[in-house]
């Protein structure tokens, strides 16, 4: 067991000296892996307390580059930083708050043909990404691959957020068989976003994130947590495993990952060239 | 035979809401179920909020969540419905 330096000793002191965490706990997150899908609203305070936590290494997928619009909410990017890969620029970020994090950047657009070659080689993943066909995809590649997932939604001035945990409780597909219509539910970019509100769920996604990686505590995982921060409320949904889910049920009908765009209904919108992310 | 009318609230969530342009909606439904309800919500909006409820077949989509005074529904065509009743209509969210 490699022993802490005086810099780690020092910089994790307020974990260490917690009981629940400690020294043990400490050594858990530095040896921990986690993928971060999207480096933006969710994925930035995401990404930004698991590496100041000491998650030892922090994945990131995204293949867009940053936008002066995006930095009203995604504190991982800098002004400078707009026009760079936002890979790039989070990872910058990353290692200047904690050098003790390993960033693994993946430039690319998470697909059905490199989903599983990227989510199994991590502890845990979050799901802080901005379309549907990439929220079905992450998390059947979850359940496929037994990968607990911290998933969160976030829309004008409302978030939703659980924790799904392949044989132990249900999935996002248990949640919502299918997706919305397309063109139904708006983008961040169409509807806005109030930036903090992707602060305080993506916070709140971290924080489920540091607890299945100690250990400790209770997760999300059965409860769709809303919150509202208009009328600055959260309530707590009960959601059970479907016995029927296609992907986690007893007996899947979905068993290797899909196109899901054309799941998503958006295979004509992409023909036609509209956008399929904000 | 008698019929009862129910007065209830539905409470709508993330994009409904924005669609609506509203959080709540008072319906009295007629001695009603939930999908009563939800038939009484789409003719009194339109075309504003069917799309989000039903298919094009008519069909209740399986993108909303439906809650009844905070209990999932586990069949809209038989949850019956009392005055007073929270109806909530939750839509997952695609923003990160």
């Amino acid at each position: 067991m490699t022993a802490f330096s005086e810099d780690q000793i020092e910089r994790y002191s307020r974990h260490i000296v917690l009981p629940e965490v400690g020294g043990r706990g400490q050594r858990k997150l530095l040896s921990a892996s986690v993928l971060v899908v999207g480096a933006g609203g969710l994925g930035s305070p995401v990404a930004l307390y698991l590496a100041a936590a000491g998650v030892g290494t922090i994945g990131l997928v995204d293949s867009d580059t940053v936008e002066l619009s995006n930095l009203q909410r995604q504190v991982l990017h800098t002004t400078t930083d707009v026009g760079a890969p936002k890979c790039h620029s989070a990872a910058a970020s990353i290692e200047a708050i904690n050098p003790d994090v390993r960033v693994i950047p993946h430039t690319v657009r998470l697909t059905s043909a490199n989903a599983l070659d990227i989510i199994p080689a991590y502890d845990v993943v979050v799901d802080g990404s901005d379309n549907f066909p990439t929220r079905y995809l992450v998390n059947d590649a979850c359940v496929m691959s037994g990968r607990p997932l911290s998933h969160a939604g976030i829309l004008r001035f409302e978030g939703q957020v659980t924790t799904i945990v392949p044989g132990r409780g249900p999935c996002y597909r248990c949640l919502y068989p299918d997706p919305p219509a397309p063109g139904m539910v708006p983008s961040c970019q169409e509807a806005g976003i109030l930036g903090a509100t992707a602060g305080v769920i993506g916070s709140i996604q971290a924080v489920e994130v540091l607890k299945l990686l100690l250990g400790i505590g209770a997760s999300l995982t059965g409860r769709l947590l809303l919150f509202d921060s208009l009328g600055m409320t959260f309530r707590e949904v009960q959601i059970a495993r479907n016995r029927d889910c296609a992907v986690c049920g007893d007996r899947p009908t979905i068993t290797e990952l899909v196109d899901y765009e054309e799941f998503c209904g958006l295979a004509g919108a992409l023909r036609s060239g509209k956008e399929l992310t904000p | 035979m008698t019929t009862n009318t129910a007065d209830i609230t539905l409470r709508l969530f993330g994009p409904l809401r924005t669609a609506i342009g509203q959080s709540e909606v008072r319906l009295s439904c007629v001695d009603g179920t939930v999908m009563d309800a939800l038939s009484a919500f789409v003719a009194e909006q339109g075309e504003a909020a069917r799309p989000f409820v039903f298919d094009e077949r008519g069909n209740q989509r399986r993108s909303v969540i439906l809650l009844l005074n905070g209990e999932p529904v586990a069949d809209a065509r038989t949850a019956r419905l009392r005055a007073g009743d929270m109806l909530d209509l939750l839509l997952p969210l695609a923003g990160g």
